[in-house]
């Protein structure tokens, strides 16, 4: 008998490798399967929020990139393709430049007024304290607030001759009377319109910066900041060196939100100033409301306002950088 | 198998097709002029739903007698239910937009200040017969409703109503100066100068409104200046005219004004003269309903003035439209027709509820003496001014250019800039810049 195995019958390893290759594989198929099912479960969770970005921000973005390069109008069904003709028409415009001016200006000082009130808020609303719970209640009061109605209360605070915040200061006499040089007109002074825009908008939005601060903090372990403390860590430092790092992918998120609601803000210089006066507070989406809209150039509308993109994507960039390598 | 040929008559040419078509035709059209003569619509349009999209009124009681009488009347007599929606006349322009868009939205559709006819045409419904009807109807229109809703000779939209910006001044405090009634700008400057250090100086809005886009455009056409052509392709902003206006609008703000005119808003001017403070105001009648209610000494002592005439007599009053359109997509056209012939039949009606607001188009309805107006002696002057009446554009037609000029303010920005100290040599260049530009590009579009 030649070749026989040692211990009789066929070989072992022959029958391992005969009965193995439909094992392994229907294994791998169970694997396999299994695996396709986790991963139709997770794009089935994902669907409804890439579908709602697609279609609620995808769609109109497209859109506007195609009426941008058409000569698209309010009521006009049909529209030609221009090429770049809407950007140049843009950069042609003068006052496309004051508002570009005035949308950084905004954007920045905003930013700056928003990150101290709304950290301070945050860092009084962790304390414990009596009625602390109304009180976080009423702190969204103003982001929650329809705009129309805020913004016309602003309005009143600041009109010409019947500002409260005028007579207030006038009684204190930190300015002067009502019709002489020290009476500030809100509204009417091209920088003080600016700020006073600028002010509305802080006010409306500082408290939404303040929970998504306040959501971070509470993130922070106890123990961590304990262990801090006992290093010796003053109130600054442990702020510096523990509680951001550790919330900085919240600050980011909030960040970006936030110079998003910024330079989006169409509402509140149009309630105020509708722009004026003489354009010194006019701001790019302010602008392209009413080329694209009042004045019915949807197509030329679309350019200007495509024009937030480029101002847009740095923070985005960013943003999206820095919480990606925090995540290794 | 050859067709069959319409039988032809040897005497007249007429085929028989031809004669149903114009005896229909005929029978049709009297039938709807006899409706017409009987405010009766027409039984297709029974049961059928209209829906009406407008401003809210600045008068409220008017929109509550609109809503609540006038079109219930006209809804229950006709059988038809009708539908309004109010919403701010800002923000007309952008719910246009997007009924244009979606295809869908309200049948009859107001315009307010900004006419955009020239813009939508293509999508309203050609009403020319029932404008040329109220037109036969009511003696004719003034000059200037044409324009605002015909585009390559056809009409697209109802001028309803208008509003009158004129002079309202305060009658005791000329007086106590002995100032000569607000006849003329240089009057009315004269006037700001006297009073302004007695604690009573005068606004006009140097500001981003609708109300700085009428005051500013009527004492630059009553200077003699104009905005475009007949044609309405040529621009006429360059002239000796504007820089007069632009010179004599600085003086009027460094000798009769103060700053607070540069944050104003359409209602600042109201609430000034409400206030006692103003000396005069130039704006809606709304502002003299408003201090009626709300300060009746200084109501008692607010005149009323005919639009100051410029340096060489001249008065233009440049006045906000309202105009109805209805949409192509509708399908109740005929309703709405049917709804707009009522309603242009109804401007006098339309000017007691809004207390001497609404002014008419039409000639007839413009005979003194006019409901409101013609029996109150402060008010009176107001039914002269249907001759000087103007608007955006003038003399030429409210057309897509003009439109993107007065949304982008760009003729009270000049204004308002001569106003802060520029030199108004710099003023003109931009401002013209601006104005080629603009004609320039809806010309390349």
């Amino acid at each position: 008998m030649t070749g026989s195995p040692l211990h009789g019958g066929p070989d072992p390893m022959a029958r391992a490798a005969v009965v193995s290759v439909p094992a392994v594989s229907a294994a791998r198929r169970r694997r396999l399967s299994h695996n396709g099912q986790r991963l139709m479960f997770g794009y089935t969770l994902l669907a409804p929020a890439a579908l709602y970005v697609l279609l609620l921000v995808g769609a109109p973005f497209l859109f506007s990139l195609y009426l941008a390069v058409s000569d698209a109008n309010v009521g006009d069904p049909v529209a030609r393709f221009i090429g770049l003709e809407n950007f140049r028409s843009a950069l042609e415009m003068d006052v496309f430049w004051i508002s570009l001016r005035n949308s950084v200006t905004f954007l920045v000082v905003a930013a700056i007024l928003k990150s101290a009130l709304g950290t301070s808020l945050a860092f009084l609303l962790l304390q414990n304290f009596k009625g602390k719970k109304l009180i976080r209640g009423l702190v969204v009061i103003p982001f929650t607030l329809p705009i129309a109605i805020s913004v016309l209360s602003w309005k009143w605070m600041y009109d010409s001759q019947f500002s409260v915040i005028n007579w207030v200061l006038s009684r204190m006499g930190l300015i002067g009377q009502f019709g002489t040089e020290g009476w500030p007109v809100w509204l009417g002074d091209p920088k003080l319109a600016l700020l006073a825009c600028i002010m509305v908008n802080v006010w409306r939005t500082f408290p939404f910066s303040a929970i998504v601060l306040l959501a971070g903090f509470t993130s922070v372990p106890n123990e961590i900041l304990d262990a801090a403390k006992v290093d010796g860590c003053n109130f600054f430092q442990r702020f510096r060196n523990v509680v951001v790092p550790m919330i900085f992918p919240i600050l980011m998120i909030g960040f970006l939100f936030d110079t998003v609601f910024t330079l989006s803000d169409l509402s509140v210089v149009y309630l105020l100033t509708q722009g004026g006066p003489a354009n010194a507070t006019k701001i790019l989406p302010v602008l392209a409301y009413q080329v694209g809209i009042q004045a019915g150039n949807l197509g030329r509308g679309a350019a200007i306002a495509l024009f937030l993109v480029p101002l847009l994507f740095p923070a985005l960039i960013l943003v999206l950088r820095n919480l990606k390598r925090r995540e290794y | 198998m050859s067709d069959r040929q319409p039988i032809e008559t040897h005497l007249t040419g007429v085929s028989r097709r031809g004669f149903l078509r114009t005896t229909g035709a005929g029978v049709a059209g009297g039938a709807l002029a006899t409706m017409l003569a009987a405010r009766q619509a027409p039984a297709q349009i029974k049961g059928t739903t209209l829906r009406i999209l407008q401003w809210s009124h600045f008068i409220p009681a008017y929109d509550t007698w609109f809503d609540n009488v006038f079109v219930k009347e006209w809804g229950d007599k006709n059988g038809v239910k009708v539908r309004v929606d109010h919403i701010p006349h800002l923000e007309l322009p952008a719910r246009m937009a997007a009924e244009f868009a979606a295809a869908a939205g309200h049948d009859i559709i107001m315009n307010g200040s900004s006419i955009l006819t020239r813009l939508y045409y293509k999508s309203l419904a050609d009403i020319s017969d029932i404008y040329d009807g109220a037109g036969k109807k009511h003696g004719g229109w003034i000059p200037t409703a044409g324009p605002l809703v015909q585009v390559e000779g056809r009409t697209y939209g109802m001028p309803m109503f208008y509003i009158l910006l004129p002079m309202l001044w305060r009658k005791d405090l000329f007086e106590a100066n002995n100032l000569k009634a607000p006849d003329t700008w240089e009057l009315a400057r004269v006037a700001a100068r006297t009073l302004k250090p007695k604690g009573h100086p005068t606004g006009i809005q140097f500001s981003q409104c609708a109300d700085a886009n009428l005051n500013w455009r009527s004492l630059l056409f009553s200077f003699g200046g104009a905005e475009s052509d007949v044609s309405g392709e040529n621009i006429l902003i360059d002239s000796k005219e504007t820089r007069e206006a632009l010179k004599f609008a600085k003086a009027l703000y460094d000798e009769g004004m103060t700053p607070e005119v540069f944050s104003w808003d359409d209602a600042s001017d109201n609430r000034y003269l409400a206030s006692g403070v103003a000396c005069w105001i130039h704006d809606a009648i709304s502002a003299y309903r408003t201090t009626e209610d709300t300060n009746p000494d200084v109501f008692k002592n607010t005149h009323i003035a005919i639009e100051p005439a410029g340096p060489g007599g001249k008065r233009v009053s440049t006045s906000a439209a309202n105009v109805y359109m209805i949409w192509k997509f509708s399908k109740n056209q005929q309703a709405a027709k049917e709804f707009l012939t009522y309603f242009v039949d109804s401007g006098p009606e339309g000017m007691v509820q809004s207390r001497g607001y609404n002014m008419p188009y039409l000639l007839g309805q413009a005979k003194k003496p006019m409901p409101i107006i013609g029996a109150d002696p402060k008010m009176q002057i107001l039914q002269d001014f249907p001759k000087i009446v103007a608007f955006y554009g003038y003399p030429g037609p409210f057309t897509t250019p003009i439109q993107e000029v007065v949304n982008l303010f760009v003729l009270p920005d000049m204004f308002t800039r001569v106003a802060r100290g520029q030199a108004i040599e710099d003023v003109m260049k931009w401002g013209i810049g601006e104005y080629r530009r603009i004609f320039a590009k809806h010309k390349r579009a």
